[in-house]
């Protein structure tokens, strides 16, 4: 009997370790983890490994959707770091890529709202570089927003990033501050109840929702709304680059201290 | 228990011995040995791998062991993989070099002459600049204009190139061949405008020369328009317009398999000649033309598509014109119907097939004086091409074609070419005829070495009406010598045989295929994808067998000749997102014995000097400007130098002096356009406003005489300073 639970034991205890070495859901998980640390440092090299690591993922060949969700987002953080030093070449590269892993993500999983929310994002950049092709442009963004409601209307991140688009489109394009705060104010709310549906699910995006909302502020010269909105970024995630790099940059040059 | 524990623990030191870990490192690189960073290195099947560093280094270690392959991927390199035993302890050392990923640009470097838009990188002109030029009212064959080697004739929207007639420009879409596709074509001193929408093509390819062995029948020019398979996504498009309204629809099914577009349109005259102060008592009836079209596209199995296009259009216009035998107007409608059903296919991963089968039937009624005839022009074709990749470096092309063509022409002609007038003497032409032609091509692309590319083509055609064959070798080189450099050559053969109405004034149909041959040489440097390109391109063309009335028979022989000769220059840049710009410039020496022509003398097309500049600015994120400007040196004619009084027919007979010894005074217009983005009921909406021929130049349409032919009157084109205003309108 004994003998028999040790083999059994042993037997359990290389399964498991097995799993532990290999797991999907694990990897996601320390992927997503890495790619938090690797954004709020903004550290191109830290962003390139993080990069690598899920990519290698893509051999366990599960989720490939989910996957390609991650490796769109990397490439969209990129495509924003090319953005801010003015690089042309980078920000059309990792546009076009980041959009080409989204595609994938929904050709094989048409219900995973996520990418599409993403391919709301990343769309946007191509006004810098394709403007020509406005008409195309118009069209997948306007997909895109469809798709995402359509399949998950709680989101915020859906919220977050109509609500952002929305914050940089001119006012006699249908947008401008007044149109993005409450879109903003809503993706608030919805972080505050929403979960995901496992730990491999995207869960990013709070304090860039409060950051954001800040940013609203600045623009209305409200400065102290603005300051409990930067604090209350930071206390979620006291890290965070986006509002270290960029909000509280933006907060700064208003007169804000 | 103790047992457990001791078991446990040699268990933990078997893994470790047996699964020692293995390190394997090296350097991946780019182009020219560059290190590349941020590259992905990765065990196949396992999440063993690494990221390279700055300098393309990158080094992990693995517990695998055995044969494996490592697979390195960088974003815009194709992906290599390199095969490894990896033996425990024993360190790897595995260095890659990838490649960049250039199939896009392949198909463009290599056509001579060509101006393209489509998808891929490498574009010249896109939908949005065709509609924002000033003064292309949106149409894209007047957009072509802009370039070099095509010109604009009666400021109206047929192109010709290099000399030639506009017959000798072939328009194909998806396939089939387009012959008309105009609205107010061959009318008296009025603009055609084409019917081609540009936002549903999804590729333009405009070659004025050097064009590949697929596109048969035609001497001079292609212009090669590809629609998108499927509507990009749901939605419509109204537009209003103080001179037209239209109105289109796209749709597409939610699981993308059945697609369907709509547009119909129709022009409302009125309201816009009276704010440009045109004189309603010259037309009778005011200039109307309608149209609508649409197209079916449904996916079958996993890479077929069928799609099925029509589209109708008809006008009527009658334009007052003085002429020295008769005074009154010139009046003429035509009715056009296209038809295209189209099945494109994958066949295996190394093949692609699509067949066609169009139709195309055009109605052209015309009165003026005595002149009173109809005309009837039916096409239908039957085209299939295939495309085989035979190795990584060679792809072949290769297909037939069955075209049946058949021409009415009814009417009431005068004797006298001169004299219209309602009593004059007439005869009556009643004609029908029809010819078949059927031909096939084979073409090679391929790329021997990096940077090099050839295609070499042969066609052949059959006709059967003058039962004559052709025999068409054309061959195509691209060396992109450096970065941003290509160096460019075609030569070939080009054949097209006449149109009906020429066979139908011969002796047994006995007219041979018109040949050109063409030469041609350019050079293109393209810094960054398109932020600035100039081309600069010498070409010359023989010319054989054209189509020469003899002067005593009056009947059509093959005995006309010539050469065209010159140089296309064009330079386009992007200055940031806010400013754009382009200027070409063409030099043409085009001398021809043809039509009427006996001697080699400039051909009626020849237009020796030619400048466009287009620019365009956005004053805002929502604020568009516009302008074109173009010059150019007037077209040739034959002056008339006195007249004879013919008593026996009551009228004067005019006396030609020397065939396009004389030319129109320089030809000058600029136009400017104004846009405006905003959103309407929440929706994109688009406001256009233009002003066409802004200085209000004179520019000449032709030259007409007072009945004893001793006064010359000039006739102005109806393009002189034009207001028009325009809103649309996305939902």
């Amino acid at each position: 009997m004994k003998k028999l639970t040790i083999v059994i034991l042993l037997f359990c205890m290389a399964a498991l370790s097995n799993v532990w070495a290999d797991d999907y859901s694990d990897a996601i998980v320390k992927a997503k983890k890495k790619l938090n640390e690797a954004s709020n440092k903004d550290d191109k090299a830290a962003l390139l490994k993080v990069r690598g690591d899920i990519e290698r993922i893509l051999q366990l060949k599960k989720n490939e959707w989910m996957v390609n969700y991650y490796l769109a987002v990397v490439d969209f953080m990129m495509s924003y770091r090319a953005i801010e030093e003015k690089n042309n070449d980078d920000i059309k590269k990792y546009t076009e890529s980041s959009l080409a892993l989204l595609d994938k993500s929904t050709d094989a999983n048409d219900e995973f709202a996520e990418a599409w929310i993403m391919k709301m994002a990343v769309n946007s950049n191509r006004w810098i570089y394709d403007f020509q092709k406005m008409n195309e442009i118009i069209g997948k963004l306007t997909e895109a927003k469809d798709k995402a409601k359509k399949l998950d209307p709680d989101n915020p991140r859906y919220y977050l990033i109509d609500g952002t688009n929305s914050y940089y489109t001119p006012e006699n394009f249908g947008g401008g501050v007044d149109i993005a705060m409450p879109l903003l104010e809503k993706s608030w709310d919805q972080f505050q109840t929403y979960k995901p549906k496992d730990e491999t699910y995207p869960d990013w995006g709070k304090d860039q929702s409060a950051g954001m909302l800040a940013l609203c502020y600045v623009k209305k010269e409200k400065l102290e709304d603005a300051k409990k909105w930067i604090d209350k970024a930071l206390e979620m995630n006291p890290d965070s680059g986006f509002i270290k790099g960029y909000i509280m940059k933006e907060y700064e040059k208003a007169g804000g201290k | 228990m103790k047992t457990i524990l001791s078991l446990f623990i040699l268990s933990i030191l078997w893994s470790f011995s047996s699964a020692q870990d293995t390190k394997i490192s090296g350097k991946i690189t780019g182009e020219d040995n560059k290190p590349l960073f941020g590259a992905n290195v990765v065990i196949q099947g396992t999440i063993d791998g690494a990221t390279s560093d700055l300098n393309g280094y990158y080094e992990f270690e693995t517990s695998k062991a055995g044969d494996h392959v490592l697979l390195f991927t960088a974003i815009d390199y194709n992906e290599k993989k390199i095969a490894v035993i990896i033996e425990a302890g024993k360190p790897i050392e595995a260095n890659a070099k990838l490649n960049k990923n250039e199939y896009e640009t392949e198909e463009i470097i290599v056509t001579a002459s060509s101006f393209t838009s489509g998808q891929q990188s490498q574009v010249t002109i896109t939908p949005l600049e065709i509609v924002r030029i000033p003064g292309s009212d949106a149409d894209l064959f007047r957009a072509l204009t802009t370039f070099p080697g095509a010109n604009q004739i009666d400021e109206g929207s047929r192109i010709t190139v290099r000399g030639g007639d506009a017959n000798e420009v072939l328009t194909i879409l998806d396939q089939a061949s387009l012959y008309n596709p105009f609205i107010f074509d061959d009318d008296f001193n009025t603009s055609s405008y084409t019917t081609i929408n540009p936002w549903g093509l999804k590729g333009i390819n405009f070659s004025s020369g050097g064009f590949s062995a697929k596109f048969g029948n035609a001497l001079s020019a292609v212009l090669d328009l590809k629609s998108y398979d499927m509507p990009q996504g749901t939605g419509g498009f109204l537009w209003l317009g103080l001179a037209n309204v239209g109105l289109s629809g796209v749709y597409l099914s939610k699981d993308k398999k059945f697609g369907a577009t709509f547009d119909i349109g129709q022009t409302i005259l009125e309201p816009y000649f009276m704010l440009n102060g045109y004189l309603i008592d010259s037309y009778n009836p005011i200039p109307r033309a309608r149209g609508t079209g649409g197209t079916l596209s449904y996916k079958v199995g996993k890479s077929g598509t069928l799609k099925a296009i029509f589209d109708y259009s008809d006008d009527r216009i009658g334009v007052r014109n003085t002429s020295p035998s008769y005074d009154g107007f010139y009046n003429s409608t035509s009715k056009t119907f296209f038809g295209n059903i189209k099945f494109s296919t994958g066949l295996g991963s190394k093949s692609f097939l699509s067949a066609g089968l169009s139709y195309s039937h055009h109605k052209d009624g015309i009165e003026y004086g005595l002149l009173n005839t109809t005309s009837i022009e039916k096409y239908s074709k039957l085209r299939t091409d295939i495309t085989y990749q035979l190795s990584s470096k060679v792809d072949l092309n290769f297909g037939g074609e069955y075209e049946y063509n058949e021409d009415s022409f009814d009417g009431k002609v005068p004797m006298l070419s001169y004299d219209l007038a309602l009593n004059a003497p007439s005869f009556d032409i009643n004609s029908k005829n029809h010819t078949g032609r059927i031909g096939g091509y084979l073409e090679a692309q391929t790329k021997p070495f990096k940077s090099f590319f050839i295609i070499a083509g042969l066609r052949t055609d059959y006709h059967s009406l003058s039962k004559k064959t052709v025999l068409d070798p054309r061959l195509s080189l691209g060396w992109k010598f450096a970065k941003d450099m290509v160096l460019r050559g075609a030569v070939g053969l080009y054949h097209q045989f006449p149109g009906l109405e020429y066979y139908a004034q011969t002796t047994n149909f006995e007219l041979k295929p018109e040949q050109a041959t063409h030469y041609i040489l350019g050079y293109e440097l393209d810094k960054m994808n398109g932020v600035f390109m100039f081309r600069v391109e010498g070409y010359y063309k023989d010319y054989k067998n054209l189509v020469l009335r003899d002067p005593n028979t009056f009947l059509y022989t093959s005995n006309g000749k010539g050469i065209a000769k010159g140089i296309d220059v064009f330079l386009k840049s992007t200055i940031t997102n806010k400013y754009s710009t382009w200027i070409s410039y063409a030099y043409t020496d085009s001398k021809r014995s043809q039509y009427e022509n006996q001697k080699e003398v400039s051909a009626n097309y020849d237009i020796t000097h030619s400048l466009t500049f287009v620019a365009s600015y956005n004053i805002t994120d929502n604020i568009t400007t516009g302008l074109t400007y173009r010059v150019s040196s007037g077209k040739p004619f034959t002056p008339i130098t006195g007249s004879t009084f013919d008593s026996t027919y009551n009228v004067y007979q005019p006396m030609y002096g020397d065939a396009n010894s004389e030319r129109f005074p320089v030809y000058n217009r600029m136009d400017v356009n104004f846009q405006y983005l905003f959103s309407l009921f929440g929706r994109f909406a688009i406001a256009v406003f233009q002003i066409n021929n802004v200085l209000n130049q004179k520019n000449l349409y032709d030259y007409t005489y007072n009945a004893d032919y001793s006064i010359r009157k000039e006739i102005v084109t109806t393009n002189k300073r034009q207001f028009y205003l325009g809103l649309g309108v996305q939902f």
